[in-house]
Protein backbone atom coordinates (compact mmCIF):
# COMPACT_ATOMS: atom_id res chain seq x y z
CA UNK A 1 0.00 0.00 0.00
CA UNK A 2 1.28 3.86 -1.04
CA UNK A 3 1.52 5.40 2.89
CA UNK A 4 2.83 8.84 2.96
CA UNK A 5 3.91 10.29 6.62
CA UNK A 6 3.32 13.48 4.91
CA UNK A 7 -0.54 13.38 4.18
CA UNK A 8 -1.57 10.84 7.21
CA UNK A 9 0.16 14.28 8.98
CA UNK A 10 -1.61 16.63 7.23
CA UNK A 11 -4.98 14.54 7.46
CA UNK A 12 -4.66 14.53 11.51
CA UNK A 13 -3.57 17.93 11.40
CA UNK A 14 -6.82 18.87 9.42
CA UNK A 15 -9.07 16.72 11.73
CA UNK A 16 -7.54 18.34 15.08
CA UNK A 17 -8.07 21.82 13.90
CA UNK A 18 -12.13 20.47 12.84
CA UNK A 19 -12.71 18.44 15.92
CA UNK A 20 -11.54 21.04 18.09
CA UNK A 21 -13.85 23.75 16.35
CA UNK A 22 -17.07 21.63 16.40
CA UNK A 23 -18.08 21.83 19.97
CA UNK A 24 -21.31 19.55 19.21
CA UNK A 25 -19.30 16.39 18.92
CA UNK A 26 -16.20 17.27 20.86
CA UNK A 27 -18.65 18.01 24.00
CA UNK A 28 -19.08 14.31 23.65
CA UNK A 29 -15.90 13.30 24.91
CA UNK A 30 -17.11 14.48 28.54
CA UNK A 31 -19.65 12.36 28.38
CA UNK A 32 -17.48 8.93 29.35
CA UNK A 33 -15.78 11.09 32.13
CA UNK A 34 -18.72 11.88 33.83
CA UNK A 35 -20.20 8.49 33.82
CA UNK A 36 -16.88 7.78 35.28
CA UNK A 37 -17.24 10.01 37.82
CA UNK A 38 -20.55 8.62 38.83
CA UNK A 39 -19.64 5.17 39.07
CA UNK A 40 -16.12 6.14 41.24
CA UNK A 41 -18.61 8.22 43.56
CA UNK A 42 -21.45 5.28 43.86
CA UNK A 43 -18.61 3.05 45.68
CA UNK A 44 -19.19 0.32 42.78
CA UNK A 45 -16.05 -0.79 42.16
CA UNK A 46 -15.76 -4.60 40.22
CA UNK A 47 -14.43 -5.44 37.10
CA UNK A 48 -17.94 -5.10 35.47
CA UNK A 49 -18.68 -1.72 36.63
CA UNK A 50 -14.94 -0.68 35.62
CA UNK A 51 -15.16 -1.75 32.38
CA UNK A 52 -18.69 -0.47 31.90
CA UNK A 53 -17.13 2.88 31.42
CA UNK A 54 -14.54 2.35 29.86
CA UNK A 55 -16.59 0.36 27.13
CA UNK A 56 -18.47 3.53 27.03
CA UNK A 57 -15.11 5.34 26.60
CA UNK A 58 -15.34 2.93 23.47
CA UNK A 59 -18.75 3.94 22.06
CA UNK A 60 -19.47 7.14 22.70
CA UNK A 61 -15.78 8.74 22.09
CA UNK A 62 -14.02 5.76 19.53
CA UNK A 63 -17.35 4.62 17.31
CA UNK A 64 -19.28 8.44 17.94
CA UNK A 65 -16.44 10.57 17.00
CA UNK A 66 -15.04 8.27 14.39
CA UNK A 67 -18.93 8.21 12.38
CA UNK A 68 -19.22 11.62 12.69
CA UNK A 69 -15.87 12.96 11.39
CA UNK A 70 -16.59 10.73 8.65
CA UNK A 71 -20.04 11.41 8.74
CA UNK A 72 -19.46 15.19 8.08
CA UNK A 73 -16.93 15.00 5.13
CA UNK A 74 -19.51 12.79 3.44
CA UNK A 75 -22.14 15.42 4.06
CA UNK A 76 -20.01 18.63 2.58
CA UNK A 77 -18.34 16.58 -0.04
CA UNK A 78 -15.16 16.70 1.44
CA UNK A 79 -14.10 13.01 1.42
CA UNK A 80 -14.67 12.89 -2.41
CA UNK A 81 -12.34 16.14 -2.73
CA UNK A 82 -9.37 13.91 -0.28
CA UNK A 83 -10.37 10.62 -2.84
CA UNK A 84 -9.53 13.12 -6.10
CA UNK A 85 -6.37 14.17 -4.45
CA UNK A 86 -3.03 11.66 -4.49
CA UNK A 87 -3.73 10.75 -1.08
CA UNK A 88 -4.19 6.79 -1.10
CA UNK A 89 -6.89 4.70 0.75
CA UNK A 90 -4.25 3.83 3.55
CA UNK A 91 -3.66 7.46 4.46
CA UNK A 92 -6.56 8.70 3.85
CA UNK A 93 -7.89 5.63 6.40
CA UNK A 94 -5.12 6.48 8.72
CA UNK A 95 -4.95 9.85 8.82
CA UNK A 96 -8.29 9.99 10.20
CA UNK A 97 -8.13 7.13 12.39
CA UNK A 98 -4.96 8.64 14.28
CA UNK A 99 -6.78 11.45 15.77
CA UNK A 100 -9.49 9.47 17.18
CA UNK A 101 -6.85 6.82 18.24
CA UNK A 102 -4.69 9.28 20.32
CA UNK A 103 -8.37 11.34 21.31
CA UNK A 104 -9.50 7.36 22.86
CA UNK A 105 -5.68 6.97 24.46
CA UNK A 106 -6.28 10.29 26.62
CA UNK A 107 -9.97 9.49 27.24
CA UNK A 108 -9.73 5.65 28.07
CA UNK A 109 -6.73 6.30 30.73
CA UNK A 110 -8.52 9.12 32.18
CA UNK A 111 -11.57 6.82 32.25
CA UNK A 112 -9.75 3.93 34.40
CA UNK A 113 -8.20 6.85 36.73
CA UNK A 114 -11.26 7.86 37.35
CA UNK A 115 -13.02 4.77 38.13
CA UNK A 116 -10.26 3.83 40.36
CA UNK A 117 -9.73 0.95 38.50
CA UNK A 118 -5.83 -0.14 38.71
CA UNK A 119 -4.93 -3.54 36.70
CA UNK A 120 -3.26 -6.51 37.76
CA UNK A 121 -0.94 -6.63 34.39
CA UNK A 122 -1.33 -3.67 32.52
CA UNK A 123 0.67 -4.75 29.51
CA UNK A 124 -1.50 -7.39 28.95
CA UNK A 125 -4.42 -4.88 29.41
CA UNK A 126 -2.77 -2.20 27.40
CA UNK A 127 -2.73 -4.68 24.27
CA UNK A 128 -6.28 -5.23 24.57
CA UNK A 129 -7.30 -1.59 25.48
CA UNK A 130 -5.00 -0.77 21.92
CA UNK A 131 -6.48 -3.62 19.87
CA UNK A 132 -9.94 -2.25 20.96
CA UNK A 133 -9.28 0.94 19.82
CA UNK A 134 -8.54 -0.24 16.83
CA UNK A 135 -12.05 -2.09 16.36
CA UNK A 136 -14.09 0.51 17.62
CA UNK A 137 -12.64 3.14 14.93
CA UNK A 138 -13.12 0.59 12.46
CA UNK A 139 -17.02 0.31 13.60
CA UNK A 140 -17.31 3.80 13.85
CA UNK A 141 -15.86 4.42 10.21
CA UNK A 142 -18.04 2.21 8.67
CA UNK A 143 -21.30 3.64 10.23
CA UNK A 144 -19.81 6.87 8.88
CA UNK A 145 -19.64 5.60 5.44
CA UNK A 146 -23.02 4.58 5.33
CA UNK A 147 -24.56 7.52 6.58
CA UNK A 148 -25.11 10.56 4.19
CA UNK A 149 -25.13 13.26 7.04
CA UNK A 150 -23.41 13.70 10.33
CA UNK A 151 -27.40 13.78 11.58
CA UNK A 152 -27.99 10.35 9.88
CA UNK A 153 -24.76 9.13 11.08
CA UNK A 154 -25.83 9.55 14.88
CA UNK A 155 -28.75 8.13 14.28
CA UNK A 156 -26.86 4.92 12.80
CA UNK A 157 -24.40 4.79 15.46
CA UNK A 158 -27.00 4.00 18.15
CA UNK A 159 -27.96 0.32 17.76
CA UNK A 160 -23.34 0.04 17.65
CA UNK A 161 -23.43 1.64 21.55
CA UNK A 162 -26.29 -0.43 22.69
CA UNK A 163 -24.64 -3.62 21.56
CA UNK A 164 -21.28 -3.00 22.12
CA UNK A 165 -21.59 -0.55 24.48
CA UNK A 166 -24.41 -2.26 26.69
CA UNK A 167 -23.81 -6.03 25.32
CA UNK A 168 -22.66 -7.34 29.13
CA UNK A 169 -26.19 -6.44 30.25
CA UNK A 170 -27.32 -8.93 27.85
CA UNK A 171 -25.15 -11.83 29.22
CA UNK A 172 -26.98 -11.30 32.81
CA UNK A 173 -30.66 -12.04 31.33
CA UNK A 174 -28.81 -14.86 29.00
CA UNK A 175 -30.15 -17.98 31.58
CA UNK A 176 -34.03 -16.98 30.71
CA UNK A 177 -32.56 -16.14 26.82
CA UNK A 178 -30.18 -18.41 25.82
CA UNK A 179 -29.83 -16.68 22.97
CA UNK A 180 -28.23 -13.82 24.26
CA UNK A 181 -25.33 -15.99 25.21
CA UNK A 182 -23.70 -14.88 21.84
CA UNK A 183 -22.68 -11.48 23.68
CA UNK A 184 -20.29 -13.49 25.00
CA UNK A 185 -18.23 -13.29 22.37
CA UNK A 186 -18.65 -9.05 21.47
CA UNK A 187 -15.27 -7.76 21.78
CA UNK A 188 -16.67 -6.02 24.67
CA UNK A 189 -17.54 -8.74 26.66
CA UNK A 190 -14.06 -10.16 25.66
CA UNK A 191 -12.24 -7.22 27.03
CA UNK A 192 -14.16 -7.59 30.47
CA UNK A 193 -13.31 -10.93 30.85
CA UNK A 194 -10.17 -11.22 30.17
CA UNK A 195 -9.19 -7.84 32.57
CA UNK A 196 -11.46 -10.27 35.09
CA UNK A 197 -8.84 -13.47 34.24
CA UNK A 198 -6.07 -11.04 34.74
CA UNK A 199 -6.56 -10.51 38.06
CA UNK A 200 -6.33 -14.15 39.02
CA UNK A 201 -4.23 -17.10 37.66
CA UNK A 202 -4.68 -17.88 34.47
CA UNK A 203 -3.09 -20.07 31.49
CA UNK A 204 -1.58 -18.53 28.12
CA UNK A 205 -5.15 -19.60 26.42
CA UNK A 206 -6.85 -17.71 28.76
CA UNK A 207 -5.28 -14.36 27.41
CA UNK A 208 -5.12 -15.34 23.93
CA UNK A 209 -8.90 -16.16 23.15
CA UNK A 210 -10.16 -12.69 23.89
CA UNK A 211 -7.11 -11.21 22.33
CA UNK A 212 -7.70 -13.24 19.70
CA UNK A 213 -11.15 -12.62 19.34
CA UNK A 214 -11.10 -8.99 19.67
CA UNK A 215 -8.43 -9.17 16.64
CA UNK A 216 -11.02 -10.99 14.28
CA UNK A 217 -13.55 -8.34 14.94
CA UNK A 218 -11.11 -5.77 14.16
CA UNK A 219 -9.54 -7.73 10.71
CA UNK A 220 -13.40 -8.43 9.41
CA UNK A 221 -14.47 -4.79 10.23
CA UNK A 222 -11.76 -3.58 8.43
CA UNK A 223 -12.35 -5.70 5.50
CA UNK A 224 -16.05 -4.14 5.15
CA UNK A 225 -14.48 -0.49 5.73
CA UNK A 226 -11.95 -1.03 2.51
CA UNK A 227 -14.97 -2.80 0.61
CA UNK A 228 -17.41 0.03 1.34
CA UNK A 229 -14.89 2.78 0.95
CA UNK A 230 -14.02 1.70 -2.47
CA UNK A 231 -17.40 1.44 -3.52
CA UNK A 232 -17.96 5.14 -2.43
CA UNK A 233 -15.00 6.35 -4.43
CA UNK A 234 -17.36 6.17 -7.76
CA UNK A 235 -20.84 7.02 -7.91
CA UNK B 1 -0.41 12.20 -31.41
CA UNK B 2 -0.26 14.53 -28.41
CA UNK B 3 -3.99 13.35 -27.33
CA UNK B 4 -4.53 14.02 -23.33
CA UNK B 5 -8.15 13.36 -23.12
CA UNK B 6 -9.54 10.22 -26.05
CA UNK B 7 -13.02 9.39 -25.72
CA UNK B 8 -14.85 6.74 -28.29
CA UNK B 9 -18.15 6.22 -28.49
CA UNK B 10 -18.78 6.96 -24.53
CA UNK B 11 -21.83 5.38 -23.22
CA UNK B 12 -23.39 6.42 -19.80
CA UNK B 13 -26.69 5.21 -18.61
CA UNK B 14 -28.69 5.55 -14.92
CA UNK B 15 -31.04 2.75 -14.07
CA UNK B 16 -31.63 2.00 -18.12
CA UNK B 17 -31.83 5.95 -18.50
CA UNK B 18 -29.31 7.30 -20.68
CA UNK B 19 -26.93 10.03 -19.91
CA UNK B 20 -24.38 9.51 -22.59
CA UNK B 21 -25.08 8.43 -26.11
CA UNK B 22 -22.14 7.82 -28.03
CA UNK B 23 -19.97 10.71 -27.18
CA UNK B 24 -16.46 11.07 -29.20
CA UNK B 25 -13.68 13.53 -29.06
CA UNK B 26 -10.20 14.08 -28.58
CA UNK B 27 -8.41 16.81 -26.78
CA UNK B 28 -4.79 17.62 -27.59
CA UNK B 29 -2.05 18.23 -25.22
CA UNK B 30 -2.13 22.45 -24.49
CA UNK B 31 -5.95 23.08 -26.02
CA UNK B 32 -8.34 24.51 -23.98
CA UNK B 33 -11.74 22.94 -24.55
CA UNK B 34 -14.97 24.12 -23.93
CA UNK B 35 -17.66 20.93 -23.38
CA UNK B 36 -20.75 23.51 -23.83
CA UNK B 37 -24.56 22.53 -23.23
CA UNK B 38 -27.38 22.87 -20.63
CA UNK B 39 -28.46 21.54 -17.04
CA UNK B 40 -28.80 17.70 -17.73
CA UNK B 41 -27.36 17.04 -21.16
CA UNK B 42 -24.25 15.08 -19.63
CA UNK B 43 -21.56 17.71 -18.86
CA UNK B 44 -20.74 16.82 -15.15
CA UNK B 45 -21.06 12.85 -16.02
CA UNK B 46 -18.76 13.27 -18.66
CA UNK B 47 -16.02 14.81 -16.32
CA UNK B 48 -16.94 12.05 -13.43
CA UNK B 49 -15.94 9.15 -15.81
CA UNK B 50 -13.06 11.31 -17.24
CA UNK B 51 -11.89 11.38 -13.03
CA UNK B 52 -12.80 7.84 -12.40
CA UNK B 53 -15.55 9.17 -10.49
CA UNK B 54 -18.08 7.02 -12.38
CA UNK B 55 -17.69 4.21 -14.11
CA UNK B 56 -18.59 4.10 -18.18
CA UNK B 57 -21.05 1.96 -19.44
CA UNK B 58 -19.70 1.14 -22.84
CA UNK B 59 -16.86 3.07 -24.72
CA UNK B 60 -13.33 3.70 -24.70
CA UNK B 61 -11.64 6.47 -22.53
CA UNK B 62 -8.18 7.23 -22.27
CA UNK B 63 -6.31 10.15 -19.94
CA UNK B 64 -2.54 10.85 -21.21
CA UNK B 65 -3.03 7.33 -23.49
CA UNK B 66 -3.92 5.29 -20.09
CA UNK B 67 -7.54 4.09 -19.30
CA UNK B 68 -9.44 7.23 -17.10
CA UNK B 69 -10.06 4.04 -14.76
CA UNK B 70 -6.63 4.33 -14.04
CA UNK B 71 -6.78 8.03 -12.64
CA UNK B 72 -7.75 6.51 -9.81
CA UNK B 73 -3.99 5.44 -8.62
CA UNK B 74 -2.54 8.11 -6.21
CA UNK B 75 0.39 9.24 -8.80
CA UNK B 76 -2.23 9.72 -11.34
CA UNK B 77 -4.73 11.87 -9.04
CA UNK B 78 -1.57 14.15 -9.46
CA UNK B 79 -1.23 14.70 -12.88
CA UNK B 80 -5.01 16.97 -13.04
CA UNK B 81 -6.92 19.24 -11.18
CA UNK B 82 -10.35 19.44 -11.07
CA UNK B 83 -13.08 22.20 -9.84
CA UNK B 84 -16.38 21.73 -9.63
CA UNK B 85 -20.15 22.95 -8.36
CA UNK B 86 -19.60 21.15 -5.02
CA UNK B 87 -16.65 22.95 -3.44
CA UNK B 88 -15.82 20.04 -1.03
CA UNK B 89 -13.74 22.79 1.42
CA UNK B 90 -13.41 22.28 5.29
CA UNK B 91 -15.98 25.30 6.65
CA UNK B 92 -14.56 25.65 9.90
CA UNK B 93 -11.04 26.08 8.11
CA UNK B 94 -9.49 29.12 6.83
CA UNK B 95 -8.68 29.61 3.39
CA UNK B 96 -5.27 29.07 4.22
CA UNK B 97 -5.34 26.07 6.24
CA UNK B 98 -7.37 24.39 3.63
CA UNK B 99 -5.03 25.18 0.97
CA UNK B 100 -2.15 24.11 3.19
CA UNK B 101 -3.83 20.88 3.88
CA UNK B 102 -3.79 19.94 0.04
CA UNK B 103 0.16 21.18 -0.38
CA UNK B 104 0.97 18.38 1.45
CA UNK B 105 -1.45 16.01 -0.13
CA UNK B 106 0.45 16.99 -2.57
CA UNK B 107 3.78 17.23 -1.21
CA UNK B 108 4.55 20.73 -2.45
CA UNK B 109 6.75 23.54 -1.24
CA UNK B 110 5.89 25.80 1.22
CA UNK B 111 5.29 28.98 -1.65
CA UNK B 112 3.20 26.92 -3.30
CA UNK B 113 0.52 27.97 -1.60
CA UNK B 114 0.70 31.86 -1.99
CA UNK B 115 1.36 31.25 -5.45
CA UNK B 116 -2.70 29.65 -6.00
CA UNK B 117 -3.73 32.94 -3.10
CA UNK B 118 -2.39 35.11 -5.58
CA UNK B 119 -3.94 33.54 -8.53
CA UNK B 120 -7.50 34.04 -6.76
CA UNK B 121 -6.81 37.42 -5.63
CA UNK B 122 -7.30 35.98 -2.31
CA UNK B 123 -3.85 36.61 -0.60
CA UNK B 124 -5.51 39.11 1.63
CA UNK B 125 -7.88 37.38 2.78
CA UNK B 126 -6.10 33.69 4.03
CA UNK B 127 -7.01 34.15 7.02
CA UNK B 128 -11.08 33.81 6.74
CA UNK B 129 -12.72 30.79 7.69
CA UNK B 130 -14.37 29.28 4.95
CA UNK B 131 -18.06 29.58 6.57
CA UNK B 132 -17.60 33.62 6.33
CA UNK B 133 -16.77 33.33 2.22
CA UNK B 134 -19.34 34.40 -0.20
CA UNK B 135 -20.42 32.18 -3.31
CA UNK B 136 -17.90 33.50 -5.36
CA UNK B 137 -14.70 33.85 -2.93
CA UNK B 138 -15.66 29.75 -2.10
CA UNK B 139 -15.25 29.40 -6.07
CA UNK B 140 -11.79 31.21 -6.11
CA UNK B 141 -10.24 28.92 -3.31
CA UNK B 142 -11.69 26.05 -5.27
CA UNK B 143 -9.80 26.82 -7.91
CA UNK B 144 -6.80 27.83 -5.91
CA UNK B 145 -6.71 24.02 -4.79
CA UNK B 146 -7.24 23.05 -8.18
CA UNK B 147 -4.30 24.41 -9.51
CA UNK B 148 -1.84 24.90 -6.57
CA UNK B 149 0.10 21.41 -7.77
CA UNK B 150 0.03 23.04 -11.59
CA UNK B 151 -1.54 20.05 -13.37
CA UNK B 152 -1.21 18.93 -16.87
CA UNK B 153 -5.04 18.84 -17.29
CA UNK B 154 -7.60 21.44 -15.46
CA UNK B 155 -11.37 20.12 -15.43
CA UNK B 156 -13.33 23.07 -14.46
CA UNK B 157 -16.99 22.91 -14.31
CA UNK B 158 -18.70 26.28 -14.50
CA UNK B 159 -15.42 27.89 -12.84
CA UNK B 160 -16.93 31.35 -13.09
CA UNK B 161 -19.94 31.46 -12.68
CA UNK B 162 -20.27 32.99 -9.18
CA UNK B 163 -17.66 35.79 -10.19
CA UNK B 164 -17.95 39.37 -10.66
CA UNK B 165 -16.36 40.79 -14.05
CA UNK B 166 -13.20 41.95 -11.98
CA UNK B 167 -12.32 38.52 -11.06
CA UNK B 168 -14.01 36.86 -13.78
CA UNK B 169 -11.32 38.61 -15.76
CA UNK B 170 -8.49 37.74 -13.23
CA UNK B 171 -9.44 34.27 -13.69
CA UNK B 172 -9.30 34.43 -17.56
CA UNK B 173 -5.48 35.88 -17.23
CA UNK B 174 -4.59 33.40 -15.03
CA UNK B 175 -6.15 30.36 -16.86
CA UNK B 176 -4.25 31.48 -19.97
CA UNK B 177 -1.03 31.82 -18.32
CA UNK B 178 -1.33 28.24 -16.92
CA UNK B 179 -2.49 27.53 -20.93
CA UNK B 180 1.05 29.22 -21.79
CA UNK B 181 2.82 26.79 -19.44
CA UNK B 182 1.36 23.71 -20.71
CA UNK B 183 -1.81 22.79 -19.39
CA UNK B 184 -4.59 21.28 -21.21
CA UNK B 185 -8.18 22.73 -19.68
CA UNK B 186 -11.46 20.76 -20.33
CA UNK B 187 -13.99 23.77 -19.18
CA UNK B 188 -17.79 23.17 -18.94
CA UNK B 189 -19.97 26.71 -19.30
CA UNK B 190 -22.89 28.02 -20.36
CA UNK B 191 -21.60 31.35 -20.85
CA UNK B 192 -21.14 31.72 -24.38
CA UNK B 193 -19.16 34.55 -24.24
CA UNK B 194 -16.77 32.72 -21.71
CA UNK B 195 -16.04 29.73 -24.29
CA UNK B 196 -15.33 32.06 -27.18
CA UNK B 197 -12.91 34.31 -25.42
CA UNK B 198 -11.07 31.20 -23.55
CA UNK B 199 -12.12 28.36 -26.32
CA UNK B 200 -10.02 27.29 -28.99
CA UNK B 201 -12.28 24.34 -29.83
CA UNK B 202 -16.00 24.11 -28.32
CA UNK B 203 -18.44 20.73 -28.05
CA UNK B 204 -22.34 21.44 -27.68
CA UNK B 205 -23.67 18.72 -25.85
CA UNK B 206 -27.51 18.01 -25.71
CA UNK B 207 -29.51 15.36 -24.74
CA UNK B 208 -26.15 13.23 -23.94
CA UNK B 209 -24.69 13.68 -27.90
CA UNK B 210 -22.11 15.85 -29.44
CA UNK B 211 -24.12 17.81 -31.93
CA UNK B 212 -21.05 20.03 -33.13
CA UNK B 213 -17.54 20.03 -32.37
CA UNK B 214 -15.16 22.65 -33.73
CA UNK B 215 -13.14 26.15 -33.25
CA UNK B 216 -15.95 28.59 -32.26
CA UNK B 217 -14.73 30.65 -36.04
CA UNK B 218 -15.22 28.16 -37.65
CA UNK B 219 -18.42 27.07 -35.99
CA UNK B 220 -19.53 30.71 -36.66
CA UNK B 221 -18.31 30.42 -40.83
CA UNK B 222 -20.56 26.95 -40.98
CA UNK B 223 -23.13 28.31 -39.44
CA UNK B 224 -23.46 31.53 -40.15
CA UNK B 225 -23.89 33.92 -43.39
CA UNK B 226 -21.24 36.42 -44.22
CA UNK B 227 -23.06 39.27 -44.60
CA UNK B 228 -22.79 42.86 -42.82
CA UNK B 229 -25.36 45.48 -41.64
CA UNK B 230 -24.84 48.65 -42.46
CA UNK B 231 -26.11 51.67 -40.39
CA UNK B 232 -26.74 54.74 -42.42
CA UNK B 233 -26.82 58.23 -41.22
CA UNK B 234 -30.43 58.78 -42.67
CA UNK B 235 -31.33 56.28 -40.25
CA UNK B 236 -31.55 53.58 -42.70
CA UNK B 237 -30.68 49.75 -41.69
CA UNK B 238 -28.93 47.37 -44.95
CA UNK B 239 -27.65 44.07 -44.90
CA UNK B 240 -25.26 43.69 -47.27
CA UNK B 241 -23.93 40.36 -48.76
CA UNK B 242 -19.93 39.19 -49.37
CA UNK B 243 -19.34 40.18 -53.40
CA UNK B 244 -18.53 42.83 -56.01
CA UNK B 245 -21.86 44.38 -56.43
CA UNK B 246 -22.93 44.91 -52.35
CA UNK B 247 -18.46 46.14 -52.04
CA UNK B 248 -19.71 48.60 -54.43
CA UNK B 249 -22.86 49.98 -52.84
CA UNK B 250 -20.85 50.02 -49.22
CA UNK B 251 -17.76 52.11 -51.17
CA UNK B 252 -19.74 54.11 -52.27
CA UNK B 253 -21.48 54.77 -48.94
CA UNK B 254 -18.39 55.64 -47.24
CA UNK B 255 -17.72 58.04 -49.78
CA UNK B 256 -20.30 59.88 -49.24
CA UNK B 257 -20.12 59.78 -45.58
CA UNK B 258 -23.25 58.63 -44.96
CA UNK B 259 -22.20 55.46 -42.70
CA UNK B 260 -23.09 56.07 -39.26
CA UNK B 261 -22.25 52.16 -38.04
CA UNK B 262 -21.35 49.31 -39.46
CA UNK B 263 -21.49 45.68 -37.92
CA UNK B 264 -20.95 41.59 -38.92
CA UNK B 265 -24.02 39.53 -38.44
CA UNK B 266 -21.97 36.12 -37.54
CA UNK B 267 -23.68 34.00 -34.82
CA UNK B 268 -22.67 33.70 -31.38
CA UNK B 269 -22.23 30.47 -29.76
CA UNK B 270 -25.82 30.54 -28.31
CA UNK B 271 -27.23 31.26 -31.86
CA UNK B 272 -25.27 28.40 -32.86
CA UNK B 273 -26.59 26.47 -30.27
CA UNK B 274 -30.08 27.17 -30.85
CA UNK B 275 -30.01 26.41 -34.48
CA UNK B 276 -28.65 23.07 -34.13
CA UNK B 277 -30.53 21.95 -31.00
CA UNK B 278 -33.59 23.94 -31.19
CA UNK B 279 -33.73 24.57 -27.45
CA UNK B 280 -31.72 27.53 -25.38
CA UNK B 281 -28.61 26.52 -23.53
CA UNK B 282 -29.66 26.56 -19.93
Amino acid sequence: MNLSMTRIQAILMKDYKEFSRNYAVSIMVLMPLALAFLYNKSGANTINTYFLAINMAFTLVTAYVQCCLIAEEKEKNTLRSLMLSPASLGDILIGKSLFVFILTMVIVALTIFIVGYSPANLFILAIALILSTVFYIAIGTLCGLFAKTVMEGSLIILPVILIFGFGSFALALSSAFPILKIAEWLPSSQLAQLAEVLEGTYTTMDVIIPIATIIAWSIVTWIVVGYIYKKRMVD
Amino acid sequence: MNAVIDVQHLKKTFNKEAALKDVSFTIQKGEIFGFLGPSGSGKTTTIKILTAQTEKTAGDVLLFGRPASEMKQSNNRKRFGILTDNSGLYTRLSIEENLILYSNLYQLPKSAVKEALDFVNLYGDRKKKISQLSKGMMQRVTLARAIMHKPELLFLDEPTSALDPVNTQHIYNGLRKLNEMGTTIFLTTHDMSEAEILCDRVAFLHKGKIRAIGAPKDLKKEFGDESITVELKNGACEVIQNGEQDAEKLYHWMQSNEVSRIYTNEPTLGNIFMQITGSDLV
